[in-house]
């Protein structure tokens, strides 16, 4: 009998012990949100990761947009030398970085901050999302914005010209928030960026953000995008005008993206365009941005600027064979910021509202060399007097030291002199030439302007891969976009599939169908 | 060989000894006076024995005086009788049919039981039969020897680990592998790490501090039917490992010796003619000729021809692997008397890897007593269990860190040797060594600059201890209880030498590094209570366990590419700022009640009715912490019941219903926020919280026979079972709204359902001349029927670098998925406007890798004093995958690439526009099938395979005399996995890169298969 009882005792502490069983599945290394809330870190402490996630890695730059417009390319034949570099789509993840990193947790920050009544979080939270959805839009076209946060299991997409009048409306409305506390101090703790928490610079921030997003509807909704420009241009918060304000995110403690991919996996090395361009106008920036060649017989064809690069989606025979080409600036190793969005970025963009009459602009020239000097300025680079007048120095040709099939001819023979009496044409190509050149490290927008306007002008790629799987290239054209990600292509299908449908007739999901806003028409 | 005539000298002396004998002769009849043939007949507490004749008839030399014999035959029930000094002719009687099968077996919880009363199936191995090969993983013995059991061994040499699934896949994110129980108490198994397709290390698994000596028997318990008392643990069925005990008497020891030698064998079909000048590859791009010279600008980099040459170097591939042995000392102690009975061992373990610079050691002590007190009322036992193993480099597989890559893709026209020699070069711009190779490419090392400079440990320290009281409170009426503390310390340290491949180790040097402890406490109380009323028996149990495993309580950490402060110093104040030290850890919390009754009619019906409810930790806050679930069967021996041709000597039949739960993983209720980088900050949780989270329930029917004919000489066992698991614990995709990046969900039907049968036979049972034989047959089918009610299409894996192991409904568990190429609807592969054959748009189903039929065929053959054993293992059914053959093709180095260049051609039946095509250049046929992510339509093979798993011959030194000091003593000749009868893939499916799910039976520049031999030396004093 004893024994019996001795068992029921047992089953009694059982029972009492499921008490503890809450604390026994916490995971130790995890913080609480009651825990967060000690020193009111609770709303603002996510606040690093979001903004720290606006920025890609290697798949999602390096191996894309930095190597298609020839900032960067890869050393290394990945996969068997067919890959994104090439045309053939292997690695698509920007995507899932926005959604995972940036919508879902804003959400719950959005929501904390207004269940913990600090509304400027909240706000704060929106224009991080606005930025970092109006870059995925840059990439795919449609994506899911204004239907995020349905509990549907088919989410559908915004049809992108939806989508910019969004950006523009909640824009407004960041705006107003901000611009009614402009004392504000509450961010200062948690802001990782430059800016410190200051909401007269994240307004500028704001201002110059709809500058970038009005341009790049300026041919395909000249009404909404010159109205959004002026309203940029005018509002009294004002722009990025200064290296001071700069829009400048810290890396965590991270290095460098790109200083890791070329200094620890040895798999990027300098672009062949930017190379051509740089050495060509005798650029003083190339010895900020990269790193001379230790053999100096791997530039013999301009041995007095010892750069070399790789061509735009080259022809890779062993990985070995372009490693001796130029590196990145060994001072990426050391910097613990990135640039997001700089002075000259809005130079340019007056530059070019100026050149479409857009009001309160300002003079295209000034702009255009103000944009140059901003640029140099930040970079520390110098004999930016001499580079603004020179009008005969043009980009070189193209010569790969290992294997010919990547050489080229420069396409393109802009000089960096602004001539008044030069048409638009000519113009817009100078400007964008500039703004492509000051683009280094934060190279979206210079895809999104080449995509736009067809500026600068670089060559094709060496070794085109494109096939039906992922669209073809014809060979006088480029990349267009990036395709929906697979994890919606096959959780998402319907909406997939709708949201082709919202990219115009013939629209395709894959890489040689035009976003809305790249017309393939004029310019002006 | 000096232990040899060691042997030889022991056996003069025992023939010296054979004095004073008498000559006993006799007959051995069964109930209606026939005579048994094959019987064994034993003096008692001596060593004399033989076996009768076709007739029944023996004769046996026996020590003069009055002695006992012992009888026993398959079929009777063993039977002693005196022999008086002065009877030289006896006849026995045996008493045969159904009381011989009063066998006992153990079952949960260590419960014995008779057989019959079983409802469920269960099998026993003997430790006999998984020493006979000297096997030093107790798992890989059981390979063959028991039905249903779908081993699958990683092929990383000594002390890897291994998967044991019984009756097929059951969740899709749980292992589904049996749980092991020692001595009735359940043992941690908590698996490393393991290889997937771009590198790593098998972390090996709990399973190897057992040591193989140690084990009495093994019963598999293949159902939840069977575990239900063990509660979620058992839902997977158990592997019982029942170890020695000290038995009273005289003390005994025995003392075994085994090496056994390994060989690499079946490596890929490479080709040493062809080359090229320079590059990684073996060949040339034909378009390269296309290029016009004034192009070329210092072309030397890049290769220019294709080359053939009879001058290349051969053979360093199968040179580079070494022989491998494996030695292993054991000894053991027991004895006792009535009151106290204890038994020790210990055990070494000294291997060396076919790999090179691979070891591995292992120290096993073993000691366990029990003693009786308070007039044998209370019976106290404790047994501790002290393993130590320390493995160095074990063999990874995938791209990366692995020295099979660079070995196999070795550019044909460049010098192995003095890659070989020169490993490492002086960096003079840095002071330091680098590592010398021609190639960059992210998966390729010199292979000699990895085994010597990459060094990776992995040592763990083991100890399980545990207590039993046993108490019989009054007759009928005992009450136990047990306590276990299971502890292991684990520690893994792999370090990558600066100057080695830049994209997977830093400039200065790589270290990952996890030192960590797991440490699980087992308590249980049982009630039990036994007796019989007239025609009824009971049998009933009721009891109470407690579990709480603290698992991976430590850190780890790893600089990645992230350079370290100072080269190749491996400290942790060498770390750059930016690693995090990650505290690891978790705890899980069981506790059950649980209760059996049986109820026996007459001793030929059985009922037996069990309940468990746990309460898991791991469902806390959702209100399903606490689960009940029941188990009810029936068995009928009807060969007791009615009278059967006399043909029948036994038959039962069983069926039982019963409903278990699977866990769920630690901490998915409520998922907090994360420190995700070293500037502090904050992650969101990413998992919507679940608190309606509930276990995984399995539904488990089965139902059997067991048949005995020819007086027991004929055996069969057959089960069917049909098993559907609900409330599937999966992933997805969340939806937005919920503001997080995925959720998990209850939902799915898996269906598992098939049959295992056991034939055992004594074709032969003469007085010299024995063979017993058995097959173990069975078949698991598999359906996904469905995962996501509302979302059919939904799928769980995805691509995986060219295949993808995929379920979803409709499907079943390990489906693989690859490209094939793009064909029109003749069936003619599509060029595309290059000539390169084109690849479907999608991955399409081929196969699964689950085998549909797995066979074991087990023979035992004496004649006189040797003795004889063959173990033929067939997995029929299924596909296997190699990555490593599309690598080989499309870097030019298989033989196939060099064959097709001998030819000029591969054919092909393709179509380019409207023009069929036959031939194709070598080259661009296999880049494009070859290397990863390509069509992979070449590299899926049948994984059918029937293989020579495991042979023995042996002789036994029996002493004659009655009181020997060696008893006994017997040397053996064993061999493992010898020979294939058949097998189509270039690799062995069977040896596996990794344990997990999801890339089983694929190679990814695995360790080639091996086969063992060696000899097995055994003496009892």
């Amino acid at each position: 009998m004893k024994q019996i009882i001795v068992a029921l005792l047992c089953l009694m502490i059982f029972s009492s012990c499921t008490k503890n069983f809450v604390e026994t599945n916490k995971d130790p290394n995890q913080i609480s949100d009651e825990s967060l809330k000690q020193d009111f870190n609770l709303v603002g402490s996510p606040f690093s990761n979001l903004i720290f996630n606006l920025n890609g890695h290697q798949i999602e730059e390096d191996l894309c947009y930095d190597s298609w417009m020839g900032f960067m390319n890869t050393p290394t034949d990945f996969v068997g030398n067919v890959n994104n570099t090439t045309y053939y789509i292997r690695w698509n993840t920007y995507w899932d970085r926005i959604y995972g990193s940036v919508m879902s947790p804003s959400k719950q920050v959005i929501e904390l901050a207004q269940t913990n009544n600090l509304p400027l979080f909240a706000t704060w939270a929106k224009l991080i999302r606005v930025i970092g959805v109006s870059k995925l839009a840059a990439i795919h076209g449609p994506v899911i914005y204004s239907n995020y946060g349905s509990s549907e299991n088919s989410i559908l997409y915004d049809k992108e010209s939806d989508l910019y009048s969004l950006f523009f409306k909640q824009l407004d409305s960041i705006q107003a928030d901000f611009a009614a506390n402009p004392n504000y101090a509450g961010f200062t703790k948690f802001d990782p960026t430059a800016y410190g928490g200051s909401i007269p610079k994240w307004q500028k921030l704001v201002n110059s953000l709809r500058l970038r997003l009005a341009m790049r509807l300026s041919k395909i909704d000249k009404v909404t995008a010159k109205a959004e420009g002026e309203k940029a241009l005018s509002d009294p918060a004002g722009l990025i005008e200064t290296n001071g304000d700069n829009f400048t995110n810290s890396l965590l403690g991270n290095i460098m993206p790109v200083a890791q991919i070329c200094y620890q996996w040895d798999d990027t090395r300098m672009g062949a365009v930017i190379e051509s361009f740089m050495v060509g106008l005798k650029d003083g920036r190339i010895s900020k941005y990269f790193a001379p060649v230790a053999d100096a017989s791997m530039a013999a064809d301009h041995p007095s600027i010892p750069y070399k690069g790789i061509r735009n989606g080259s022809y890779i025979k062993a990985k070995a064979d372009h490693l001796p080409l130029s590196k990145v600036s060994n001072d990426f190793n050391s910097v613990t910021t990135r640039r997001d969005f700089t002075a000259a970025e809005v130079a340019f963009l007056k530059a070019e509202a100026g050149l479409r009459g857009w009001a309160g602009a300002g003079d295209p020239k000034t702009n255009y060399e103000n944009g140059i000097r901003l640029s140099f300025a930040d970079w520390g680079a110098g004999g930016v007097d001499a580079y603004i007048a020179d009008a005969t120095s043009k980009p070189t040709n193209y010569v790969d030291p290992v294997d010919g099939r990547n050489n080229f001819t420069a396409v393109s023979t802009i000089t960096v002199a602004w001539n008044d009496a030069d048409n638009n044409e000519l113009k817009l190509e100078k400007i964008l030439t500039q703004k492509y050149l000051a683009a280094f490290t934060q190279t979206l927008e210079a895809w999104v302007d080449f995509r736009r306007t067809g500026y600068p002008k670089i060559p094709h790629v060496a070794k085109n891969d494109s096939n039906g799987d992922w669209g073809v290239i014809p060979a006088d054209q480029w990349i267009k976009r990036m395709p929906f990600v697979n994890a919606e292509r096959t959780g998402n299908t319907a909406a997939v599939a709708d949201a082709v449908t919202k990219m115009g007739t013939g629209a395709k999901d894959d890489i040689a169908t035009r976003l809305w806003w790249d017309t393939g028409g004029p310019n002006f | 060989m000096s232990k040899f005539k060691m042997l030889l000298l022991f056996m003069l002396i025992a023939n010296a000894l054979l004095a004073q004998n008498r000559q006993l002769s006799g007959l051995v009849i069964d109930s209606a006076n026939n005579g048994v043939p094959g019987a064994t007949v034993k003096v008692k507490a001596g060593k004399a024995q033989t076996v009768t004749d076709a007739d029944g008839k023996f004769t046996l030399s026996v020590p003069a005086g009055n002695i006992v014999l012992e009888i026993s035959s398959v079929g009777f029930a063993k039977k002693e009788i005196t022999v008086a000094e002065t009877d030289n002719n006896v006849s026995v009687k045996m008493a045969s049919s159904s009381e011989i099968l009063s066998e006992i077996v153990v079952t949960a919880l260590g419960v014995k039981r008779e057989r019959k009363a079983l409802t469920y199936a269960t099998q026993q191995v003997g430790g006999e039969e998984l020493r006979k090969a000297a096997n030093i993983n107790f798992v890989d013995a059981l390979n063959g020897k028991a039905a249903g059991l779908d081993i699958k061994v990683s092929n990383s040499g000594a002390g890897g680990s291994t998967k044991a699934v019984l009756r097929g896949n059951k969740s899709l994110t749980g292992l589904s592998e049996a749980l092991y129980v020692i001595d009735g108490i359940p043992m941690i198994n908590n698996k490393g790490s393991q290889p997937d397709t771009y590198g790593g290390t098998d972390g090996g698994d709990g399973l190897s501090a057992i040591n193989p000596a140690d084990i009495e028997t093994i019963s598999i318990l293949r159902g939840a039917n069977a575990a239900i008392l063990y509660g979620s643990q058992g839902a997977n069925g158990v592997i019982l490992i029942t170890t020695k005990k000290g038995k009273a008497g005289k003390t005994s020891v025995d003392i075994n010796h085994s090496t056994v030698l390994e060989q690499v064998k079946d490596l890929p079909q490479f080709q040493y003619r062809y080359g090229t000048v320079g590059g990684d590859y073996s060949w040339t791009a034909p378009d390269l000729t296309v290029i016009q010279p004034d192009e070329l600008i210092n072309i030397t980099k890049s290769p220019i021809t294709n080359i053939q040459s009879n001058s290349y170097q051969k053979g360093y591939i199968k040179d580079f692997f070494r022989t491998g042995a494996t030695i292993t000392n054991s000894v053991s102690v027991q004895g006792g008397n009535d009151k106290t009975t204890a038994y020790f061992s210990y055990s070494n373990i000294s291997a060396t890897g076919v790999m090179p610079t691979n070891k591995y050691s292992k120290n096993n002590f073993s000691f366990s007593q029990s003693t009786k007190l308070l007039s044998d009322k209370l019976t106290l036992s404790s047994n501790v269990i002290f393993a130590s193993e320390i493995s160095n480099n074990r063999p990874g597989a995938g791209y990366y860190n692995n020295p099979l890559t660079g070995l196999y893709l070795f550019a044909r026209d460049r010098d192995f040797n003095s890659f070989k020699q020169n490993y490492q070069v002086f960096d003079s711009s840095r002071n330091l060594y680098k590592m010398n190779w021609y190639s960059t490419e992210e998966k390729q090392n010199n292979p000699f600059w990895e085994l010597n400079n990459d060094p990776k440990l992995q040592k763990s320290s083991r100890v399980i201890a545990s207590v039993k009281a046993s108490w019989d409170i009054m007759p009928h009426l005992r009450f136990e209880a047990r306590g276990n503390i299971d502890y292991n310390n684990v520690t893994r340290d792999s370090r990558y030498a600066a100057g080695g491949n830049s994209v997977t180790v830093s400039t200065t040097g790589s270290w990952s590094y996890s030192r960590y402890v797991d440490q699980s406490l087992y308590s249980d109380g049982i009630l039990t209570y036994n007796n019989t009323f007239g025609n009824l028996s009971l049998t009933a149990l009721g009891g109470v366990s407690y579990q709480k495993n603290h698992f991976n309580d430590g850190l780890t950490f790893g600089n990645g590419t992230t350079a370290m402060l100072y080269p190749n110093v491996f400290t942790f104040a060498n770390m750059p700022p930016t690693v995090i030290f990650n505290q690891t850890g978790y705890t899980i919390i069981k506790q059950g009640a649980f209760a059996d009754v049986q109820l026996g009619y007459k001793n030929f019906l059985f009922l037996d009715v069990a309940g468990r409810n746990d309460w898991a930790s791991t469902l806390a806050n959702t209100g399903n912490q606490s689960y009940l679930y029941p188990s009810v069967g029936l068995s009928a021996v009807i060969s007791d019941m009615v009278k059967l041709p006399t043909a029948i000597s036994y038959l039962k039949i069983r069926g039982s219903i019963s409903q278990t739960a699977n866990e769920v993983p630690f901490n998915v209720v409520h998922p907090d926020n994360v420190i995700n980088n070293a500037a502090g900050g904050i992650g969101r949780p990413s998992y919507k919280p679940f608190p309606d989270l509930k276990p995984e329930k399995i539904k488990s029917n089965e139902f059997g026979t067991e048949m005995r004919f020819l007086d027991g000489r004929l055996g069969f066992d057959f089960t069917y079972y049909n098993d559907i698991s609900t409330n599937q614990f999966i992933t997805l995709p969340a939806p937005s709204g919920s503001g997080y990046v995925s959720q998990y969900i209850n939902a799915g039907r898996i269906t598992n359902h098939g049959f295992e049968l056991t034939l055992t036979a004594d074709p032969i049972r003469t007085k010299n001349f024995s063979w017993r034989t058995s097959i173990n047959a069975s078949q698991n089918k598999n359906k996904i029927v469905e995962l996501i009610a509302s979302n059919p299409d939904y799928q769980v894996g995805g691509d995986n670098e060219g295949f993808a192991s995929i379920i979803k409904a409709g499907g079943s568990f390990n489906d693989v998925y690859i490209y094939h190429f793009l064909r029109n609807d003749a069936g003619q592969i599509m060029l595309d406007a290059n000539s390169v054959p084109q690849k479907a748009p999608t991955q399409t189903l081929v196969g699964n890798v689950n085998p549909d039929y797995l066979l074991g065929w087990n023979n035992n053959v004496t004649y006189k004093n040797w003795f004889a054993s063959a173990l033929i293992n067939g997995k029929f059914g299924g596909v296997a995958f190699s990555k490593t053959e599309g690598f080989l093709d499309s870097y030019g180095v298989s033989e196939r690439t060099a064959a097709a260049r001998d030819q000029g051609y591969v054919t092909i039946n393709a179509i380019k526009g409207d023009k069929g095509v036959t031939t194709i250049d070598p080259y661009t046929y296999y880049s494009a099938v070859g290397d990863r992510n390509k069509i992979m339509e070449p590299y899926i093979f049948k994984r059918t395979n029937i293989r020579m798993g495991q042979l023995v011959i042996g002789y036994n030194f029996r002493p004659k005399n009655a009181n020997p000091v060696i008893k006994n003593a017997s040397i053996s000749l064993v061999g493992r996995n010898l020979f294939f009868f058949y097998k189509k893939a270039p690799f062995d499916p069977e040896q596996s890169i990794s344990t997990a799910n999801n890339v089983q039976s694929n190679d990814i520049f695995g360790l080639p298969p091996t086969r063992s031999y060696g000899i097995n030396v055994k003496f009892t004093f």
